[in-house]
């Protein structure tokens, strides 16, 4: 209950597909019962093929979302290029474990293409920053569980754009469905070497 | 001059007194999953029996055959689960002795079992229950419970520590839940249909490996009970023992 | 539990705030206002811990000032005046005492000719919203507003549609919140309003 990864609710859930990307989230945020907004991203892109999708503490969705944008754009004018997903991965772990002792109550996954060889990646983290390299699919936030569950019987390797949609997005519906705290909307970003494509889905308003 | 030798267990001393707590409960793991059709009904469970982080059997039946041509479970607390199940079947007898050996129906079934467990309101069994048999038009049917006696009969429903792992997918491949005609924007449902006992197979097994996969407490083995016209069959899978 | 409401229509936003300052079960004072200026087209709405509220809001009513004043007199932007607000918050939560500040900012915005709503808890949470409530306002609220609620609203409907709202919280809520202030904000900066 009072739990700061539950207060607002929220999920999110990446995949690999055929040398392609997709990263998706609901729209909900409450407060514990009652729901605020319908219209609370929790996806966010940094570079073109990198996305960061964040769920817990809204609060900590924010301040994280303005400090990588903030590092990610400091990082642009050094280097000349946006960053890579590998190294996102690794800001973000670092900027989660400086905060060991107070940490930031969120559940981070990151997915994205490399800029050179786009090369499918995904990782997913623990609130002090300790990376989940998974080959398949990542999940985070208050449906976690039933995520885990959809994605293990939904999923296979190699799925082509259209059908990594497909997959990705009955996974999350059917999960936040059986879940109170998600929900209320959702948004999926497919990511291909030349393109990205959102979607914002059609879903349950309960 | 002091004549008594200190004793070895002065420290033993308390100043306050010891308290002591029995806990009734305990986690025995394990997830079950019942799902009906058109002329029969499943009921599934993983054969694993865990206490903490141990595994105390791999091979532990918690799906059985009750008689008159129903299947049940009660997952959780395993000691709970197995009296809840020895007393109905002890009641059924009775039930028999009492009206000539007379054929117990589900409904009738599924409102004991509410009794049942209504009967210990105060000091619940610990289990998510479920039966499946055929109702008295010989469709399949499914009854779900939860641990104090509220009851709904359902097509399908899972149970126990995987449950919130299976019953997505359960609402998503038997009720056809988010699934639209192509073409039609979102706006026609698919249409429901009775799945055939080789298809509920498949997402049987398909769950309970997708769940043995991400959950500790399941997996080593797949013991699916199913009721036809004809009788209860038992068919069983092996599920990874890791 | 104080009450404090917000509804944006296409023209403006509007606040109401309740005019019962409580301790304990004592009634203090019946012209509470819990708003402040903030600037010329930013209004803040607050409720919560007593001694901490005012502090707050006056505290960032301050900053946004001395901005402008520093700042050539450019006036601070809806959303930059929120995420000021919710900045300080969201700093003050991790602090070893918290401001226990929860609040609306109605604002205007000048150069998109647009009005908006920001809703902000005490933890530092910030939504853009239509309408919006804190407290327990919001769960008698949120239902009438979410059916009756339209797009194309103007401050007329949008009042109408405040004042149903108020008829439900004064059936609902237990205790006499002795009315509401009401004020809009719009192209031509805050107003009072009278409900009738």
């Amino acid at each position: 209950m009072s739990d700061p990864f539950s207060i607002n609710g929220g999920s999110a859930v990446a995949m690999v597909g055929k040398d392609c990307i997709a990263i998706a989230s609901d729209l909900r945020l409450g407060n514990q019962s009652l729901g605020v907004s319908n219209n609370f991203e929790k996806i966010f892109g940094f570079g073109d093929k990198c996305f960061l999708g964040l769920t817990g503490l809204a609060t900590d969705v924010l301040t994280l979302k303005e400090t990588f944008r903030f590092k990610t754009n400091l990082y642009k004018l050094r280097e000349e290029r946006s960053i890579e997903p590998e190294t996102l991965a690794n800001l973000v772990s670092s900027t989660l474990y400086e905060r060991r002792f107070g940490p930031y109550f969120v559940s981070p996954i990151v997915a994205g293409l490399g800029h050179k060889d786009n090369k499918p990646f995904i990782c997913g983290f623990d609130s002090i920053g300790c990376i989940d390299f998974a080959k398949d699919f990542i999940v985070s936030g208050t449906a976690s569980d039933q995520l885990y569950g959809m994605c293990e019987s939904l999923y296979e390797p190699d799925l082509e754009p259209e059908q990594l949609f497909e997959t990705i997005s009955q996974a999350l519906l059917n999960a936040v469905d059986r879940d109170a705290l998600s929900g209320w909307g959702a948004v999926v970003y497919i990511v291909t070497k030349d393109k990205v494509v959102k979607r914002v889905l059609k879903t349950r308003q309960d | 001059m002091q004549t008594t030798v200190a004793s070895e267990y002065s420290n033993e001393i308390h100043s306050v007194p010891i308290e002591h707590r029995f806990n009734p409960y305990s986690d025995n793991g394990g997830t079950v999953l019942g799902i009906a059709g058109e002329d029969f009904a499943v009921l599934a469970g993983d054969t694993r029996q865990v206490e903490g982080y141990s595994i105390q059997s791999r091979y532990e039946p918690k799906i059985f055959d009750v008689g008159d041509n129903i299947v049940m479970t009660a997952n959780g607390f395993a000691a709970d689960g197995v009296a809840l199940i020895d007393k109905f079947r002890q009641q059924l007898k009775w039930y028999k002795f009492d009206n000539f050996g007379g054929k117990l129906e589900i409904k009738s079934a599924a409102r004991y079992i509410q009794h049942l467990l209504y009967g210990k309101r105060f000091f619940p069994y610990y289990v998510s229950t479920l039966i499946a048999g055929l109702d008295e038009e010989g469709k399949g049917a499914v009854y779900s419970y939860d641990p104090v006696g509220s009851y709904e009969r359902e097509q399908c429903r899972a149970g126990g520590a995987a449950a919130s792992l299976i019953m997505p997918f359960l609402d998503n491949q038997v009720n056809f839940k988010n699934q639209f005609i192509p073409g039609t924007d979102g706006k026609e449902k698919k249409p429901l249909k009775y799945l055939t006992l080789e298809e509920v197979i498949e997402l049987v097994r398909d769950a309970f490996s997708s769940a043995t996969e991400r959950h500790i407490y399941v997996g080593d083995g797949l013991e699916i009970k199913i009721v036809t016209k004809d009788g209860v069959r038992t068919e069983y899978y092996p599920l990874k023992r890791d | 539990m104080d009450i404090i409401l917000g509804i944006r229509v296409q023209d403006a936003t509007i606040i109401a705030t309740s005019k019962a300052a409580t301790r304990g079960i004592s009634i203090l004072k019946d012209t509470d206002d819990k708003t402040r200026e903030l600037n010329a087209h930013n209004l803040i709405a607050y409720t919560g811990e007593a001694g901490d509220t005012v502090q707050f809001a006056e505290y960032v009513q301050a900053n946004i000032q001395l901005y402008s004043m520093r700042e050539n007199d450019i006036e601070l932007s809806p959303l930059a005046t929120a995420s000021f607000v919710r900045n300080q918050l969201a700093t003050s939560i991790r602090s070893r005492k918290p401001y226990q500040v929860n609040c609306l900012i109605a604002g205007y915005d000048t150069k998109k000719d647009q009005p908006t709503l920001n809703w902000i808890d005490y933890l530092g949470t910030q939504v853009e919203l239509p309408y919006g409530a804190h407290g327990y306002a919001g769960f008698y609220t949120t239902s009438l507003l979410d059916k009756h609620y339209r797009k194309d609203m103007v401050v007329d409907d949008g009042l109408k549609l405040l004042k149903l709202c108020l008829k439900e919280l004064e059936t609902r809520m237990p205790i006499d919140f002795k009315g509401v202030y009401v004020k809009v904000v719009d192209k031509d900066g805050i107003r009072s309003v009278e409900l009738d």
